[in-house]
C-alpha cells in the first residue's frame, strides 16, 4: 500500500503525538508533579517487561482477552440475530427495539451482581461485555439493514428473490459497512464490560490485578495492568478502524 | 404484431393516494397488447406515467383499475419463475460485486448454477470482456448500463423490461449505446417493452411506438415501424425516418 502525502504527514503526527504524551508522562513522573501515584514511563515498561513477571502478566492477559473475545463474540451474534429477526418479522421490530433499550439503560455494573450470583464470578466480566458489544451491534445492524437502495430492491423482486436470498445477497452486504463501524465502537465497550467484571472478584484477570495492586499500594503494578489494558484495546480499535475502511470502500 | 399476444396491459388505471390523503390519478385507462417476440417503445415526456406502466408490468405495482397479464399470468408469477430481465435508468449494480459476477447474480438468486460460459458471452457480447474482474465503480457510465443490459438478459428471460436504460447517458454515448443494444437484441429476439423519453431512440429500437401524454397519462398514438433488421445505424438519417420523428415529436407535444 502506497501512502499520500497527506497520509505521511497524518501518521508522523500521530507518532509524534504519542512520543509527546509518552514524554510528558516521563517527565511528570520524573518530577514528581502529580504525587507518588504517578510513576515514570520507564519505571513502568521495566516493571511490566521484567522477565520474571511474565507469567503473572501473560496469565492476566489470557484470562482477560479470552473473556473480551468470548463477550465480544457472544455479543455480536445475539446483536446480529436480533437486528436480522426485527428486520424480517417488522412486527417484532418495536418489542426488539425497547428491550434492546432497556436493558441498555441499565447500567451492567448493577446487574453485575445478579450475574455472579446466576452465572459465576468467572464470566460476570464476559456476560457484562456481552451484553454492551449487543447493544452497539444491535443498533448499527438494524440502522445498516434499512440502508440497501430502493433500486436494488426493485431489482431483486424483479428477479423473483426470496427473503433469505435477497438477506444473503442484499441486505446484509449493504449492512456490512454499518455493521463494521458498530464492531469498531464496540471493541472498547467490550474491554469495559471484561475489566468492570473482574473486579466483582474473578479469579484472574486484568481487572483482578488492578484490584490488589489498588489495595496494596504497589503503584507499578496497577500502571501496568492499566497500560496492557489500554494498549490492547487502542490496538483492537485500531485494527478495526482498517477493517471499517476497507469495507466502506468495497461496500458502499 | 404477431397474432399472440404476449403482454396485455388491459384498460390499466393507476391511482396513488398521497400523504394528505388526496389521489392521484397517474394512468387512465391504458391499454396496450405486445405480442410475441415484439419490441415496443413506450415514448413519453416525465410524468406522463411510463414507467407507472413498466412497474406494473414487473410487478413492482399492482394496478388500481383493470389488470396486467403476461402470457395469460399475473406478472407476480413469472417474477417468481425467475422469467424477467430488467434493467433500469440507474444500473443498479451491486458495488460489492465484480462485473461477472453482476452478471450472474440472477442465477444465484434463482438457486440455479452459474453458466459462466453463458456470462463471458454477455460480456463479449456487450463488449466488456476484459472487464470481468472489474468493480462497478471502475467503470464508465455506460459500460455500467451494458452490464445491467448483460444482466437482464442473462437467464434467456421471457420479457425483457428497459426503463429508460440510457436516459442517464450524454448523447453520443447515448446513440452508440442504441446501436448496440439493437445488434445485442437481434440474438434472441425477446418480448421487449422500453421505456423512454427519447424519439430517435424509441424509432431506432422498435417494431412500434406509443405515445403516452398528459396527466393522467394515456396511449395518445401508435405508429409501426417499418425498417427492416438488422438496423443500420444509417437509417436515422434518412428522409423517412426524420418524417417520423416530426410525426412522433408533434404527437407528443400536440400544443407546441
Amino acid at each position: 500500500m502506497r501512502l499520500s502525502r497527506p497520509q505521511i504527514q497524518d501518521l508522523a503526527l500521530g507518532v509524534l503525538g504519542i512520543l509527546l504524551f509518552l514524554l510528558g508522562w516521563e517527565l511528570i513522573g520524573f518530577y514528581k508533579l502529580a504525587g507518588l501515584t504517578w510513576p515514570r514511563f520507564s519505571t513502568v515498561m521495566e516493571y511490566l517487561f521484567d522477565p520474571s513477571r511474565r507469567g503473572l502478566f501473560g496469565r492476566a492477559m489470557g484470562a482477560s482477552f479470552s473473556m473480551i473475545l468470548g463477550g465480544y463474540l457472544l455479543g455480536f451474534l445475539i446483536g446480529l440475530g436480533a437486528a436480522m429477526l426485527s428486520y424480517t418479522l417488522k412486527p417484532m421490530q418495536p418489542g426488539i427495539d425497547r428491550l434492546a433499550s432497556t436493558i441498555n439503560a441499565i447500567p451492567p455494573i448493577a446487574l453485575a451482581p445478579l450475574f455472579i450470583v446466576l452465572l459465576s464470578r468467572e464470566v460476570t466480566g464476559m456476560a457484562i461485555a456481552t451484553i454492551n458489544v449487543f447493544f452497539v451491534i444491535y443498533v448499527a445492524a438494524t440502522s445498516g439493514l434499512e440502508k440497501s437502495r430502493q433500486n436494488h430492491r426493485d431489482l431483486f423482486k424483479v428477479l423473483g428473490a426470496s427473503k433469505s436470498t435477497r438477506m444473503l445477497r442484499l441486505d446484509l452486504p449493504a449492512a456490512l459497512p454499518s455493521i463494521v463501524s458498530g464492531m469498531k465502537y464496540a471493541t472498547p465497550a467490550a474491554f469495559i464490560g471484561a475489566i468492570l467484571g473482574e473486579w466483582f472478584g474473578a479469579s484472574r484477570g486484568l481487572g483482578l490485578l488492578m484490584v490488589s495492586a489498588m489495595q496494596n499500594f504497589q503503584i507499578p503494578l496497577l500502571w501496568s495492568a492499566v497500560f496492557i489494558a489500554s494498549a490492547a484495546s487502542l490496538i483492537a480499535f485500531g485494527l478495526m478502524s482498517l477493517l471499517e475502511r476497507f469495507v466502506h470502500g468495497r461496500f458502499s | 404484431m404477431s397474432p399472440e399476444t404476449a403482454i396485455n396491459v388491459d384498460h390499466v388505471g393507476m391511482v396513488f393516494t398521497l400523504d394528505d390523503g388526496t389521489e392521484l390519478t397517474a394512468v387512465r385507462d391504458v391499454d396496450i397488447k405486445i405480442g410475441k417476440g415484439e419490441f415496443v417503445a413506450l415514448l413519453g415526456p416525465s410524468g406522463c406515467g411510463k414507467s407507472t406502466i413498466l412497474r406494473l408490468v414487473a410487478a413492482l405495482e399492482e394496478a388500481s383499475f383493470g389488470r396486467v397479464t403476461i402470457e395469460g399470468q399475473d406478472p407476480a408469477e413469472l417474477s417468481r419463475a425467475h422469467r424477467l430481465g430488467v434493467a433500469f435508468q440507474d444500473h443498479a449494480l451491486l458495488p460489492w460485486l465484480t462485473v461477472k459476477d453482476n452478471v450472474a447474480l440472477p442465477y444465484k438468486v434463482a438457486g440455479k448454477k452459474v453458466d459462466t460460459t453463458r456470462v463471458k458471452e454477455l460480456l463479449e457480447l456487450v463488449g466488456l470482456g476484459k472487464f470481468a474482474g472489474a468493480r462497478p465503480s471502475q467503470l464508465s457510465g455506460g459500460m455500467r448500463q451494458r452490464v445491467s443490459i448483460a444482466r437482464a438478459l442473462v437467464l434467456r428471460p421471457d420479457v425483457l423490461l428497459l426503463d429508460e436504460p440510457f436516459g442517464a447517458l450524454d448523447a453520443v454515448t447515448r446513440r452508440h449505446m442504441n446501436v448496440e443494444l439493437q445488434r445485442i437484441w437481434a440474438e434472441d429476439e425477446v418480448t421487449t417493452l422500453l421505456v423512454t423519453h427519447s424519439v430517435e431512440e424509441a424509432l431506432f429500437l422498435a417494431d412500434r411506438v406509443l405515445v403516452m401524454t398528459g396527466r393522467p397519462g394515456t396511449v395518445a398514438m401508435e405508429m409501426k415501424i417499418p425498417f427492416a433488421r438488422p438496423r443500420d445505424p444509417s437509417i436515422q438519417r434518412t428522409p423517412e425516418f426524420h418524417a417520423m420523428a416530426d410525426k412522433l415529436t408533434l404527437a407528443l407535444e400536440p400544443e407546441a
